[in-house]
């Protein structure tokens, strides 16, 4: 298991390194000049070439990079270009909070009853139970979240008065009272994933439904519930993690659409502000991040998967 | 007509102000228009009030602002008068700013900071209760010279600013020249640096480069970065970086990652203490989200939203619509001088395949005013409904003109940005020139993209739209002068001039417009000016729409301008 781990780490930092490239490459192939949408477009010359300079974007691309590598090394991403004086860590951090708590919210609300959902569709095959949960969760999934979650907004939000219709927590609301603000766009999002994560769950619990180990038990005696828990999930979860981990990235970066809709100041709106302004530093640390975050999220989803799967970790040791 | 009390009035005023009066006596203008040049010229109310009631109230007309059409929601002109109810935190939603300009008085560019700053910052010249120009804000009143090339403006007193300095006629002269040298759109080429005498702290005597009388609007709330600031600021300090200001609120707060600000009562104000406890903006990217947070009651009072997406607004009872007087318009801009757009009879084609009655109808349910291919306003006093017959839709003048210029097969890009319901328009516009055979392709970007590389990507550092795209719509504020409109988008070698458009016929226009003082001086030049860009057409007006504002019933005393700002001074909730 160790040498799986310092294996899976070491993949890592290659892939981190790699994309540090990538996301110099990106940032420096904008068309716009940064200085001159910093300074204005009336903003003399003069101005605009001292900015450049001071920004740093008239070094050689070689020094640059080597600075963006350090920055990520110590964590260090300097000023943002767009907010003169504001450290972009000090950007960062309460929009990826912001992102976190919705992120844990709609996989609170998520995880629990897809699993349930497909587990008992793969037990009940081709039953009516089945056919809802594929339907149902074919037809969430299908509609974007930002749809569903415009439609929570009226309805729930500006009709029936039920919860906040946009996420904008008042002064002095507490940590768990804030969710309240959260919970439509988090339900958009269990929307979309609900279908996705029963389907792989119920897939995978279909197999191991079939499997000899799975008959056995029953055979045994052992209740169904039982069965369940000790045999059927072990296995079947498996691809349900896998999939899970390789979605995180994009639930911390890439609902935008939905961010707007609710008016939340996510990771992913800061990262297209940041493209738009443009602002370099605060781009490549909020590209970087949600990388970083994709990679920590599928290292412990392969973790978990030979937790619960030794043939996968002996496999890796060999 | 009470000639002794007229001769009275008429014996106190000089050459500017009696040419106005003897305009009004003699019916040439009605009495609104009296009115409202009146106030720009520096008449005071009891003046006025006192010559109408010379003349005798024989024109008929009155005060009232157009209504709506028919909605449900209680409509209140640009403002509604206050419950006088004390207490309470005011939520403001406006437009998201731009966070690279940030809260910059001199270089916004956008309605929510304008929304934003100037809460803190005041203007010479501020807004009256009809929406027009008045002696509400730093200046007491002005004055022209007899030849109009100089104006003096009388500071308030007992106005400080945060810090408990007084505000005096260097801080005017400071903010003047910051603008002269920044190259303000509404007073480039109309003051220089060193403009303001400012000998005697209690008034800024302005002179001109020429004379013009319109100057005490160009430097009103109209022209939103013309609010004054610290003689000691400089170009680039921001109100975030520095709070500060001699309006009724300070900055607490600011929030620039999502524009969000928080304001506290100026203990200090001249205006006296606000009802309201504490005030906050909230910035909203998609003006969908702010429609629904006020259909929601999560804010008090929203900025601005458009017809299309705000019905829910429009139907709601609940709901007091603002509907200040606007000229807020779209120029559909050609490239006059590269591109496929240089033969004004191919501009005119396009401009014949337009169904403007649809646009008005389809895009703002009625709330707009068909427009004739020029940004002067009907309802303005030099406008001359004479000059040029309306434009309408005329399919077979648009293939014969592109005939005679011998273009067969014509296809192009409109560019947009994507703000309130110019995609449509686009859309409308593209559906309007197919029947004529004009191809059109919209190409919808954001709007930071949009402005930054299809209306004005650079060229030369006075003209930054020289190198726009051929062919787009681009949007532009309310003014209640089109001196902008004219100046900085159709003059030659100006700063917004996307249409690159030059005409020695239409600056001369221009020049006699903006140096005459008098009306009739100033119909004739406009009435020329129609006509030139009638006959050129260096870009295509097809209407002007109502600005739509408001606030819930629970809030009242919120007075807004169709350029962003929300007057809250007087606001009161619950």
């Amino acid at each position: 298991m160790g040498r799986f781990i310092l294996r899976r780490l070491a993949l890592s930092l290659l892939t981190l390194f790699l994309l540090i490239i990538v996301v110099f490459l990106l940032t420096r192939v904008f068309p716009s000049d940064p200085a001159r949408q910093l300074a204005g477009p009336f903003a003399p010359q003069e101005r605009v070439d001292r900015l450049n300079e001071d920004l740093g974007l008239t070094d050689p691309q070689l020094q640059q990079l080597g600075r963006l590598v350090r920055e990520v090394v110590t964590l260090d991403f300097g000023e943002s270009f767009s907010q003169p004086g504001v450290q972009v860590v000090d950007l960062i951090r309460p929009a990826l909070g912001n992102s976190a708590k919705l992120v844990v919210l709609a996989l609170l609300l998520t995880m629990p009853i897809s699993i349930f959902s497909g587990v008992l569709a793969a037990y009940r095959k081709d039953g009516a139970l089945d056919r809802s949960v594929v339907t149902v969760g074919l037809a969430t999934a299908s509609i974007p979240d930002f749809v569903s979650g415009i439609l929570l907004q009226y309805v729930i939000g500006v009709r029936l008065g039920w919860l906040p219709a946009t996420s904008n927590a008042p002064d002095g609301t507490g940590f768990f009272s804030g969710f309240q603000y959260i919970l439509l766009p988090a339900i958009a999002i269990a929307f979309v994933y609900f279908g996705y994560i029963a389907r792989v769950t119920r897939a995978g619990s279909i197999e191991a439904f079939a499997s000899d180990y799975a008959r056995t038990a029953v055979m045994k005696g052992l209740s169904t519930p039982m069965v369940v828990v000790r045999h059927i999930l072990r296995n079947s979860l498996q691809p349900t993690v896998a999939v899970t981990g390789t979605q995180m990235g994009f639930l911390f970066g890439g609902l935008i659409a939905l961010e707007f809709v609710f008016n939340y100041p996510g990771l992913g709106g800061l990262i297209l502000r940041a493209a738009k302004a443009p602002d370099f530093p605060l781009l490549q640390a909020g590209v970087l991040l949600v990388a970083i975050i994709f990679m920590i999220s599928t290292l412990a989803a392969d973790l978990i998967i030979a937790w619960m799967n030794p043939r996968a970790r002996l496999g890796a040791d060999r | 007509m009470d000639w002794k009390l007229f001769d009275g009035f008429r014996r106190s005023v000089g050459p500017v102000e009696l040419d106005l009066v003897e305009a009004y006596a003699q019916r040439r203008i009605g009495r609104r228009d009296f009115l409202r040049k009146g106030t720009i010229v520096g008449l005071s109310v009891p003046f006025m009030t006192g010559i109408i009631a010379a003349c005798g109230s024989e024109d008929g007309e009155g005060d009232g602002v157009a209504g709506g059409d028919g909605d449900s929601s209680t409509e209140g002109a640009g403002g509604t008068a206050s419950s006088g109810a004390t207490g309470g935190n005011l939520i403001v939603a406006v437009q998201e700013g731009d966070a690279n300009t940030g809260l910059d008085p001199v270089n916004m560019l956008d309605l929510g900071t304008y929304g934003l700053v100037s809460q803190s910052f005041e203007y010479l010249v501020g807004l009256g209760p009809d929406g027009n120009i008045a002696s509400t804000a730093l200046a007491t009143g002005w004055s022209p010279s007899p030849d109009g090339a100089t104006w003096t403006f009388d500071l308030r007193p007992g106005v400080t600013w945060a810090s408990g300095a007084e505000l005096t006629s260097a801080d005017v002269a400071a903010t003047m020249d910051r603008l002269a040298a920044q190259g303000n759109a509404g007073l480039a080429g109309v003051i220089t640096e060193g403009a303001v005498d400012s000998s005697d702290p209690t008034r800024a005597v302005i002179t001109l480069e020429e004379p013009n009388g319109n100057f005490p609007v160009l430097v009103s709330l109209f022209n939103a970065q013309s609010m004054i600031t610290p003689a000691d600021y400089s170009d680039g300090t921001t109100l975030d970086g520095r709070p500060e200001g001699t309006g009724a609120w300070l900055l607490d707060e600011f929030d620039p990652t999502n524009f969000t600000a928080k304001f506290t009562p100026n203990p200090n104000w001249w205006g006296g203490p606000v009802n309201l406890d504490s005030m906050e903006m909230r910035g909203f990217v998609d003006v969908a989200t702010a429609v629904t947070a006020m259909q929601a009651r999560e804010v008090d009072v929203i900025q601005s939203f458009a017809v299309i997406g705000g019905e829910g607004l429009l139907d709601d009872p609940d709901f007091t619509l603002l509907t200040p007087p606007a000229a807020t318009h779209r120029q559909i801009w050609f490239h006059t001088e590269r591109g496929q757009f240089t033969d004004k009879l191919v501009r005119r084609a396009l401009a014949y395949t337009l169904d403007r009655e649809q646009m008005v109808s389809t895009l703002f349910s009625g709330r707009a005013e068909v427009a004739n291919d020029h940004p002067i306003l009907s309802s303005l006093p030099f406008f001359d409904a004479d000059a040029t017959p309306q434009r309408t839709r005329d399919i077979d003048m648009a293939k014969s003109l592109l005939a005679e210029a011998g273009v067969d097969g014509l296809s192009a890009t409109i560019e947009t940005g994507n703000l309130g319901e110019v995609p449509q328009l686009a859309a409308i516009i593209q559906q309007n020139a197919a029947e004529a055979g004009i191809e059109l392709t919209v190409n919808t970007q954001d709007n930071s993209t949009f402005y930054g590389d299809s209306w004005c990507p650079g060229g030369t550092d006075d003209r930054p739209c020289a190198d726009a795209d051929e062919f787009g719509i681009v949007d532009w504020g309310h003014r209640p002068v089109p001196d902008i409109y004219l100046g900085s988008a159709l003059g030659t070698g100006a700063v917004w001039n996307a249409s690159n458009y030059a005409n020695p016929d239409f600056d001369t226009q221009l020049s006699n417009y903006r140096t005459a003082v008098d009306v009739d001086g100033q119909k004739k030049a406009i009435g020329e000016m129609q006509k030139i860009l009638h006959e050129d057409t260096p870009a295509c007006y097809a209407y002007f729409y109502n600005y739509l504002s408001g606030h819930s019933n629970s809030v009242s005393g919120v007075n807004v301008t169709a350029l962003g700002h929300i007057i809250t001074s007087a606001a009161s909730k619950g």
